[in-house]
């Protein structure tokens, strides 16, 4: 971990009560506090307009926030204009120089800070090696591909080894293919460098991919931060349950010791039951058995008729119809597909055991 | 589009487009022709009267003045235009609505849709009134610049605005991310891809200048005979001699040599698009 002379590691980010109300009223960030820690990949996820971007581009120094403070590596910087910001972006649009090349858009943040022209020249051409796009160094961006493109961008900020580097959905423009190739290799040139990467997506599978840390925004506020596992596994909200992965949610209204009544029939979870009112399992959490097959002595069995089956090449989402009527959703991976798959108005029995079953409040 | 029409639609609809461009360029046509009319007494096509209009010193000077007042009015009025344009796009980007995000194009358009002659009437009475307070400012070459170059700047700025307007507002951003300040901005980004509007801009200035008759005719003084002002007073002392002609004939060459200079300069940069997107 690097770090600056006051102590602060150099990279660290802190923003304490940021605020940013658009004209007409619209809070776009509302009252945030978050830490994003030097050296992390940390992701800001959420719908769209829900603030992650305006949060980004404070950061950045585009936007000014209305009330709060941001601290980048020690230092206050809500005030500091971009330029004097030791931290690059990464932009959806890539935002490349048109008039320039590839190797002059890389120089640009060098030569603006008047590094010496024998120091930029090695600087740039040890970044285009890394990137692997010293073969077009000379071309102009129009004549790049999209994930060209997308490297240039990247090595324009990384050239300059800022303390932070900041991404607005930088891959989704791209097709699905080179895309999870890139989710990869920004991954890897993150660790390698070692510097802080912010990184803003709608995409969930990209959040889950890529981060250490994530946090789930709506409506210009936090509604969880945490590492990427716990997020997944442990949503505290309907909201964050529901845009991270699939789920399956029941409100209940009452419950017995460790029992809950909910609109599928009792559901016995692992946990005494506090004030949370609502229980989730993820579909891949659940297990399908043939009707013969089912352990008859286990809680939280529930038979059903498949009434849709949704192959997916490693997987199959089936969406089952329950006794009562409810729809529950499950995944099967298919590993065993050919002794062990249901098609629609084929029965199955369901078993949501209770350590899969999560509480939520609310 | 055409190719899903008709052929006898397509037919007529270019049988009909014939009279259009007979009006348009005939008359130009028929003037380059009538220059080479025959010197008197002679009898074919001759050079004569290019070569009588040379031998005029009042013609000579007239063209040298219309050149000189196009040239340097067009620097100011490209300069100032630019800035214009540039100052109006900042302004529009910064999320306006209702009356105020209709502000850049009134301020542009206003003067471009003025009659000119309004606008000449209105500089005769400004300039007068300010060279009776100032003393300055006398009905001359000076005075017809300044003219010129307020109705140049609108047409550079529209020009600027516009190619400013098609470029990616994150490239201004980029700029500020990677270190560059608000005139490194300006000079290492702004005025590099907006370098073909600024020559377009000045060529187009260049042009309106050289051919402006209403408003130089009422800002113009004693000695600032320009060629459109010598032209018409010519053909108002004595009808459209043969030598008139061959003047307008050098002015035609003059607009469409400029025209097609700017046509080639935006074509070379233009052949690239910007990237603006993604992909």
């Amino acid at each position: 971990m690097r770090s600056s002379p006051d102590g602060a590691s150099r990279g660290e980010i802190a923003l304490d009560a940021i605020s940013r109300v658009f004209g007409g009223g619209v809070i776009a960030v509302d009252q945030i506090d978050l830490n994003i820690r030097a050296g992390e990949f940390f992701t800001l996820l959420g719908p769209s307009g829900c603030g992650k971007t305006t949060l980004l581009r404070m950061i950045a120094g585009f936007e000014t926030p209305d009330a709060g403070r941001i601290v980048i590596s020690g230092r206050e910087m809500q005030n500091v204009p971009a330029h004097l910001r030791a931290v690059n972006t990464v932009f959806q649009s890539y935002a490349l120089f048109p008039h320039l090349s590839v190797a002059e858009n890389i120089e640009f943040g060098l030569r603006m800070r008047r590094i010496a022209s024998p120091d930029r020249k090695k600087r740039v051409d040890q970044i285009m090696a890394l990137l692997q796009i010293d073969a077009f160094a000379r071309r102009n961006p129009a004549q790049l591909s999209g994930g060209q493109r997308q490297r240039v961008a990247l090595a324009r900020a990384l050239v300059n080894e800022p303390d932070v580097v900041l991404l607005d959905e930088p891959l989704s423009a791209l097709d699905a293919k080179l895309r999870a190739e890139l989710q990869v290799e920004l991954m890897r040139m993150q660790k390698r460098l070692g510097m802080t990467f912010v990184f803003v997506t709608h995409d969930q599978h990209e959040a889950l991919v890529m981060s250490d840390r994530m946090a789930v925004m709506e409506r210009g506020r936090l509604l969880q931060v945490g590492p990427v596992l716990d997020v997944y596994e442990q949503p505290r909200s309907v909201f964050v349950a529901e845009f991270l992965g699939q789920s399956n949610i029941w409100k209940f209204a009452s419950h017995t010791g460790n029992v809950a009544q909910t609109p599928i029939g009792d559901l016995v979870v692992a946990t005494p039951i506090g004030t949370q009112r609502t229980a989730m399992i993820r579909p891949e959490k659940i297990w399908l058995y043939p009707e013969a097959e089912a352990p008859g002595d286990r809680p939280n069995l529930f038979p059903g008729t498949v009434r849709e089956a949704i192959y997916q090449g490693a997987a199959t989402h089936y969406h089952v119809e329950l006794v009562g009527g409810a729809m529950i959703l499950a995944l099967d991976t298919n590993n065993q597909a050919a002794e062990r798959s249901w098609g629609p108005g084929e029965k199955l029995v369901l078993e949501l055991k209770p350590g899969n079953i999560m509480l939520i409040d609310g | 589009m055409s190719s899903r029409l008709a052929p006898p639609i397509r037919r007529a609809l270019l049988l009909s487009s014939l009279p259009v461009y007979v009006l348009l360029y005939a008359p130009l046509v028929l003037i380059a022709i009538f220059s080479f009319a025959p010197a008197p007494g002679g009898q074919g096509a001759s050079l004569h009267w290019y070569h009588a209009l040379l031998q005029e010193p009042d013609v000579l000077a007239a063209f040298r003045r219309s050149l000189i007042l196009a040239l340097v009015s067009s620097m100011f009025g490209t300069s100032l235009g630019t800035l214009m344009g540039f100052g109006l796009s900042r302004f529009r980007t910064a999320k306006r609505s209702g009356f105020a995000a209709a502000i850049p194009s009134l301020i542009i358009y206003t003067p471009i849709i003025m009659p000119s002659l309004v606008f000449g009437i209105a500089d005769l009475i400004f300039f007068n009134l300010l060279h009776k307070a100032t003393g300055l400012f006398a009905a001359g070459l000076l005075t017809m610049g300044i003219a010129h170059v307020t109705f140049q700047a609108p047409y550079v700025a529209l020009v600027v605005f516009a190619r400013m307007s098609g470029l990616d507002p994150n490239l201004f951003e980029a700029s500020h991310d990677l270190y560059a300040n608000g005139w490194q901005s300006f000079f290492h980004l702004t005025v590099p891809v907006i370098r073909p509007a600024i020559i377009g801009g000045f060529l187009l200035a260049f042009t309106l200048s050289i051919d402006d008759f209403t408003i130089s005719y009422f800002t113009a003084g004693p000695g600032s005979t320009t060629l459109p002002i010598y032209i018409y007073s010519a053909v108002a002392r004595k009808g459209v001699a043969p030598d008139i002609n061959a003047l307008a004939s050098l002015m035609i060459a003059t607009v469409i040599g400029t025209g097609l200079l700017q046509y080639l300069f935006s074509r070379q940069k233009e052949r690239r698009p910007l990237p603006r997107t993604g992909d």
